[in-house]
């Protein structure tokens, strides 16, 4: 009898240990950072301002190689645009002192505009400081979301240019030869940073908080007249807004500003709505706005969510109501500049939205109504 | 009384099996269960011969074992007390043949005399320590079910073996580690049955093994009848068929405990069983528990990191005899169980973990699926399984001759598996491909799968060093990593990898979690970011089974049965943890990304395009809104398939001096039918552009679909489909001799398809694959048997029995016609998840079969077995590929508007003509040396060689249109490209050979058969070149101590891959996905050939056999 109670009893807390579960749910305090742990962390090294780490470690012509002739092929043109490098790579330290970066995220790839990068942006003495994150990752914002603060330590990682956006990134060989003009673009250029590496060098510091970013308001001459390339880097992933401006119906090519088409987005690349077909190049698709003075481009990339919806105002007969809606755009302010053959011009310049919230816009009625703009999706 | 010419000592003949033994059918005699007063009263006025069976050391009777006589070929059993007899006896010498579970089978020689009952009084088997310890590694073997992340399942070796057959008893324990299959037939062509009740599960055609997990003793008892033969419990199938049985006569009385401890994926068991033996009121009990565990163990490279494994198994049976006539089975068991699950993963990631150890101990061991939560073991893939089962068996023996036994079963198999789900964030596997270093060669290879050397303008690559030089050819730590890549890059991911950085190899919990909470803040009521949730795929049965037999004719025995079965396939999903989120929105992520699209495609509203990517169009029209899941609930798909089987069966055995001959018939009906309890969005899309259609998308009970959102029932219930297929063997025994026999098998059947296969989307949808629908229309006999499968097969034995040598040699052939399998996978190139339903599936296999026994002087016994066939295909198949969330796939221009309209369902040959069928090796070979000692020491040692093993092949990369351009339906492929093989202008075909032949190159003088060409069409063997790699050894050691009042000690440990082979690659499967734009052919605006040049990004994944593992018990019986 006492062996069957022996017996029973083993089989008991065998029961028991039947029944252990999974870990608890961690502690939320246990995975943020606190300023506290900042400064713990930084001990092994200096954190720079978003200015202070492109001043120090970037240079115009890159580290990355003795010969720069195997940078990207159309990255830079003495004739032309003189002492300009639109592509570089100045390689971090691996060892050493900690290099250090911090900032708040302003992108958010929800909508699919922002596919692999990310911008963070730095308030120091009042003024916004901006940097691109080149990230391997579709959907980074499900781990760095709008308003995360986050750091990031620098070593092994490049930062350099691409199309003169500054960005932390790797060196990478481009050798696309599906790319339009391919011969043109390769060499090495800023790549992005594999995702593993880059959540192993990225904490997060607090939880989220959008109404910390911090939102530059503009007009579009101050954009597009003020600076030149060198400048432009500094602005270039700066959250913008621009107030009082309106769709044109128009879109921008080589030969001038046309006006969109009613045809199929499917098919027509020049169709009314936010980003149309590329046929398969996959360059983001861009839309002309004006504050009634100057004009400029707000661009979308064709795999967004809302990339066929009509711009505001348009629809299937056409896109003459679109100077009837009226507000704000909030984006962020892009410089691209691939091709140092040519003089920069203010097309260059364009505001990528995160999504359709990004525009504010009102149709005044007769009554002087304030009525909002409703986007609406193409459809066959 | 002494035993006459006792003519070897017990249990030389180890493992001795004969393919003679199990044929119950042949028996003429079986009053094995006969109560005791029975035996008494028998009368000596025939021939006849009585004895009895102990077991050595504790003089208990052994129960169940098969008494042969071989002269005669007549076989019993014995009943509970150990007793047999046999009548109608001719008078002569005679050798009888002892075998039983569990036991080691001995040969004794007697003298029958003449019209007398002859008494050869008790006989004494060795107890086979090793079976115990084999019978349960097997069970563990089994229950594990390896799904890929495509959903496919890897073949398991099975768990039923006979130890009384020399074949099967060497190649189940010694062949198992590498999945072989018996004469490469999947689990479905196995037949199981529990006291004479069929246990394979109608939807998924397979017996659960985990519902008998741990329950060794439990599962010990068993008739197991090779292939083809007649059986007495079922029509059976090509496959081999068992019967186990559980009522509480078949074991021996009195406690037994034991405890094991081992290194595989549980760490330690702990049993008991208690026997009551025949109680005086003619009730019998038998009871079982066991208890598997292994916490959570992260030592990395062990075999098992990162899973933790709980298992209580428990086995009840009663049974009550009333009379030598009237007998009742009670039988109820189960194993709730908790284990994790490790990952097949490409050769890369196997690779680079396996730097982590110093030495091969540890190797291939890297389980992804598994991480630190808060510094706490966590596995992400948990499955969970419970089959409580309960039986109820009747025996009436109507006479002598003749017996009506009936059975009730029924059991609820829940099973379910946990897995990372995520919603706009990156993927959390950390085998992901793009978290390996080898995604840095992305661009950089040449479109032969070597590293690029020159640009795209001829320049000559290398990255510079300091002092101006060009690197050409870097490699780290000794793998190359060609020219353009960043060595630091590189450096910096490598090393993550082999110093198994826990954030980098391991899934990062703590980075689920602070995701979701920051996503909390961000956007409060949306969804989770990262969730485990939970794939349940449950199923119900309720069974019924007659079985009469009646052997009143002389040399005549008829046996008939009635099987019915009704099934219920019940899928859905749960959330298992939130992971920190506050509520999972349950929509279809890749319908609401690609909702532009749908509704592009055909002009829905605003209000229709929001249904699309609903999981629950009845909530959200009732709610508003998408249902917000929680812990615990149910989301995305919830549907079931209702079955019904019955099968009517009947069977003649003729047996004559020198002849057996036996023929059988089945008539099945099936029939089936997809019931859902959510209208998901993509079921309303499909059928609002094809409204005609909808008795296809949704059931034939529907004609209107707007009525139907209109007036959305609890539950949708499709089209039931009905099947009738008839079966039909026979087989013939010629006795050259006593002790040699020829036997000779056939077998012709149809079988409907299964459940799992017929619907080409079932989570979505209720279409089936077109043959069904070809057979439900059916205005001929051939359409009438459009679905189901053609099976033939045969087989031929040739058998010898000797007393020093025995064995048998079987050659066997079958056809398969028109099988059908379903998978699914993620497309690049649609960017979704796609189904993709293959039918039309004909192989061969062939092969043959050979086992013998030697029995070496007093102590050692040499067996030797070999397999080798080959099981192909035999011609292409066709495949129907469509989108999860609905999408369509391509688009063709209707000739007479010009417009392009979208196909929904891709159609197209699968090219696997030639390809071997990937279910084990095609040849093994093992070598078996036994040894016993009289003071009870048992040894054997095992040398298997395994040979002819090919990887699972993908068939989204061997489609027609990949290769030539257009598919089988007409459609274009990528954009079109010409027919590579083809000259459009001659029709004729311009393939071509470098100059030796060796290479066939496509008429651009592109290599087919050489890289990354061979990811496409080849299929991989995964036999090291290594010769000396292909083996493995196992070897088994124990020994029996009897104690004072019939108890005894036991101690057994098993040790396989005793060398430590970690090269031996046991399955695997390639990888479906394929880069986007991926076909070889030439591009119309190109003129030239060309192929996508990084078709290697998605490269095959392996399973490898464990290093060195032990299993060492220790058994009590008291």
């Amino acid at each position: 009898m006492r062996k069957t109670i022996n017996i029973l009893f083993t089989l008991f807390l065998g029961l028991i240990m039947f029944a252990s579960c999974e870990p608890n749910a961690i502690n939320e305090e246990k995975l943020f950072l606190n300023e506290q742990q900042v400064q713990d962390l930084i001990q092994d090294g200096k954190l720079y301002t978003l200015h202070e780490f492109v001043d120090n470690f970037m240079t115009e012509r890159g580290n990355y190689l003795s010969d720069t002739t195997l940078y990207r092929t159309r990255g830079n043109n003495e004739s032309v645009n003189p002492g300009i490098h639109l592509f570089s790579i100045d390689t971090l330290p691996s060892y050493g002192e900690g290099i250090y970066i911090r900032g708040r995220v302003t992108t958010d790839d929800f909508g699919g505009n922002f596919y692999k990068s990310l911008c963070i942006q730095q308030i120091v003495n009042g003024e916004q400081q901006a940097l691109r994150l080149s990230v391997d990752a579709g959907s980074a914002s499900g781990m760095y979301p709008l308003g995360q603060e986050i750091i990031i330590r620098c070593n092994g990682l490049a930062i350099g240019r691409y199309a003169n956006q500054i960005q932390l990134c790797v060196p990478s060989y481009n050798n696309n030869k599906y790319a339009q003009n391919a011969g043109q673009k390769i060499g090495w250029a800023p790549g992005r940073i594999p995702f593993a590496r880059f959540r192993i060098a990225t904490q997060l510091v607090g939880t989220p908080d959008k109404s910390k970013l911090h939102c530059d308001t503009l007009t579009i001459g101050e954009i597009i007249d003020s600076y030149n390339v060198k400048d432009a880097r500094q602005e270039d992933g700066k959250l913008i807004c621009i107030k009082d401006i309106y769709y044109t119906g128009e879109y921008e090519s080589t030969s001038g500003l046309q006006m969109c088409t009613t045809g199929d987005p499917e098919i027509d690349e020049y169709a009314n709505v936010f980003a149309p077909t590329t046929k398969n190049v996959g360059y983001p698709q861009s839309r002309v706005i004006s504050d009634g003075i100057n004009k400029t481009l707000v661009s979308m990339s064709e795999y967004a969510k809302q990339a066929n919806f009509y711009i505001p105002g348009a629809d299937s007969l056409g896109v003459t109501n679109c100077p009837n809606y009226v507000g704000s755009v909030t984006g962020i302010l892009s410089y691209y500049m691939d091709n140092a053959s040519y003089a920069p011009d203010q097309w260059n310049w364009a505001i990528s939205i995160r999504d359709l919230d990004d525009l504010s816009l009102f149709k005044t009625d007769a009554e002087g109504n304030q009525i909002p703009w409703i986007p609406v999706e193409y459809t066959k | 009384m002494k035993h006459l010419c006792r003519i070897s000592a017990l249990g030389l003949f180890s493992i001795f099996a004969m393919s003679t033994s199990p044929t119950l059918a042949q028996e003429q005699n079986n009053l094995a269960n006969d109560s005791q007063q029975a035996y008494a009263t028998l009368q000596s006025a025939q021939t006849s011969l009585v004895g009895t069976l102990m077991e050595q050391g504790t003089n208990k009777p052994i129960v169940g074992a098969s008494i042969t006589l071989v002269n005669q070929n007549i076989v019993t059993e014995t009943n509970q007390k150990g007793e047999f007899l046999l009548s109608y006896l001719e008078a002569g010498d005679e050798e009888i043949i002892i075998e039983a579970d569990g036991y080691i089978s001995t040969v004794e020689l007697t003298t029958i005399q003449q019209n007398i009952q002859n008494d050869c009084g008790t006989f004494y088997l060795q107890v086979d320590m090793a079976n115990d310890v084999r019978n349960e590694i097997l069970l563990n073997l089994a229950e594990q079910d390896l799904n890929d992340d495509e959903g496919r399942t890897q073949e398991q070796a099975s768990a039923a073996s006979s130890s009384t057959d020399v074949f099967n008893n060497v190649t189940s324990f010694a062949w198992s580690t590498m999945r072989y299959r018996n004469r490469g037939y999947e689990q479905i062509y196995e037949q199981n049955y529990i006291e004479g009740i069929s246990f394979n599960a109608a939807e998924r055609g397979q017996f659960n093994f985990s519902a008998m997990g741990g329950l060794n003793d439990a599962s010990r008892y068993k008739e197991t009848t090779n292939a083809i033969e007649a059986n007495n419990f079922s029509f059976g199938g090509i496959g081999n068929a068992t019967n186990y049985l559980m009522a509480a006569s078949h074991y021996a009385q009195g406690w037994k405990a034991s405890v094991a401890g081992t290194n595989r994926n549980y760490k330690a068991a702990i049993r008991a069983s208690y026997n009551s033996g025949p109680l005086n009121n003619g009730w019998t009990f038998m009871g079982q528990v066991a208890f598997r565990f292994s916490p959570y163990i992260d030592n990395k490279g062990i075999i098992g990191e990162g899973i933790k494994y709980y298992s209580l198994g428990y086995f009840f049976s009663a049974e009550k005899v009333w009379n030598k006539q009237h007998k009742l089975k009670l039988i109820t068991f189960g194993a709730p169980t908790l284990r994790g699950q490790s990952a097949a993963v490409t050769q890369e990631t196997y690779d680079l973990t396996n730097q982590y150890n110093k030495t091969t101990w540890g190797w291939n061991n890297y389980n992804p699926y598994w991480g630190y939560q808060d510094g706490e073991v966590r596995n992400s893939r948990l499955v969970k399984t419970y089959d409580p089962t309960v039986i109820v068996g009747y025996e009436y023996d109507i006479d002598e001759t003749s017996s009506l036994h009936i059975g009730l079963g029924y059991h609820y198999s829940m099973y379910s598996n946990s897995a990372l789900s995520f919603y706009n964030a990156p993927d959390p596997r950390p085998d992901y491909y793009r978290n390996l270093p080898s995604f840095l060669w992305d661009g950089q290879l040449t479109e032969r799968g070597t590293f690029i050397t020159k640009d795209l303008n001829d320049y000559e690559l290398g990255r510079m060093d300091e002092e101006g030089a060009l690197l050409f050819n870097q490699s780290y730590n000794g793998t190359p990593i060609g020219h353009s890549i960043d060595l630091n890059a590189y450096k910096a991911l490598h090393d993550l990898w082999t110093s198994r950085n826990d954030r980098t190899t391991q899934i990062d919990w703590d980075a689920l979690y602070r995701a979701n909470y920051a996503n909390n803040y961000a956007n409060p009521d949306g969804s989770a970011k990262y969730i485990q949730e939970r794939r349940h795929n449950d199923i119900q049965e309720g069974m019924l089974s007659l079985n009469y037999s009646n052997s009143k004719f002389d040399h005549l025995k008829i046996t008939a049965g009635l099987e019915a079965k009704q099934s219920e396939g019940i899928h859905y999903k749960t959330i298992d943890d939130l992971l920190g989120g506050k509520q999972w929105l349950d929509v279809d992520p890749f319908a609401e990304r690609d909702i532009a699209e749908l509704a592009t495609n055909i002009g829905l509203t605003q209000a229709q395009i929001a249904y699309v990517m609903q999981n629950d169009i009845k909530y959200y029209l009732e709610n508003d809104n998408p249902k917000a899941i929680t812990t615990g609930g149910r989301f995305a798909y919830d549907y079931r398939i209702n079955m019904t089987n019955v099968n009517l069966w009947a069977q003649n055995e003729w047996n004559w001096n020198s002849v057996d001959l036996y023929y059988a018939l089945k008539l099945s009906y099936s029939n089936m039918q997809r019931t859902t309890d959510m209208f998901n969005g993509r079921a309303y899309y499909l059928t609002a552009i094809n409204p005609t259609l909808i008795s296809y998308y949704l059931g034939d009970r529907y004609s209107s679909l707007d009525h139907l959102v209109n007036n959305i029932p609890n539950r949708l219930y499709g089209t039931m489909h009905h099947f009738f297929d008839p079966a039909f063997k026979l087989g013939l025994k010629y006795k050259i001799n006593g002790r040699n026999h020829i036997k000779i098998n056939a077998l012709a059947e149809t079988k409907a398809p299964l459940a799992r296969d017929a619907y080409i989307s079932p989570r979505v949808h209720d279409r089936a694959i077109g043959t069904i629908y070809q057979h439900d229309q059916a205005q001929s006999l051939s359409d009438f048997y459009a679905a189901s499968q053609k099976i033939v097969s045969g087989d031929l034995t040739y058998e010898f029995n000797y007393p020093i040598v025995r064995g048998r040699v079987t050659g066997f052939y079958t056809q398969f016609w028109n099988a059908s399998e379903l998978n699914g996978y993620y497309d690049d190139e649609a960017r979704t998840f796609v189904n993709q339903a293959m039918y039309g599936i004909n192989r061969r296999h062939f092969g043959l079969e050979a086992a013998v026994a030697v029995k070496l002087g007093t102590y050692f016994t040499l067996s030797g077995v070999v397999s080798a066939g080959d099981y192909s295909y035999v011609s292409n198949a066709y495949c129907i590929t469509s989108a999860e969330n609905g999408m369509a796939l391509g688009e063709k221009t209707d000739l007479n508007t010009g417009i392009n309209e979208p196909i929904y369902e891709l159609k197209d040959s699968v090219l696997i003509n030639g390809l071997k069928v990937s279910n084990g090796p095609q040849l093994n070979a093992s070598l078996k040396l036994s040894f016993f000692h009289p003071k009870m020491w048992f040894a054997d040692v095992t040398v298997s060689y395994f040979d002819r093993n090919w990887l699972d092949f993908a068939p989204a990369r061997r489609m027609k249109g990949l290769f030539y351009g257009t598919r089988t339906d007409g459609t274009v492929v990528n954009g079109g490209f010409n027919q590579l093989y083809i000259d459009n202008t001659t029709s004729t075909d311009v393939r071509q050979h470098n100059a030796d032949g060796s290479i066939a190159m496509d008429a651009y003088g592109v290599p087919l058969l050489e890289k990354p060409y061979n990811y496409l069409v080849e299929q991989e063997s995964m036999v090291h070149s290594n010769p000396w790699h292909r083996f493995l050894i196992d070897l088994s050691i124990g020994k029996l101590i009897y104690l004072e009042n019939r108890q005894s000690l036991s101690i057994n440990l098993s040790v396989s891959n005793v060398t430590n082979n970690v090269y031996m690659k046991t399955g695997g499967y390639q990888q479906a996905r394929l880069p986007r734009a991926t076909r070889q052919g030439v591009l119309e605006s190109e003129g030239n050939s060309t192929i996508t040049s990084n078709i290697w990004k998605f490269p095959s994944k392996y399973y490898y056999a464990w290093g060195t593992n032990f299993y060492m018990t220790i058994t009590y019986k008291f």
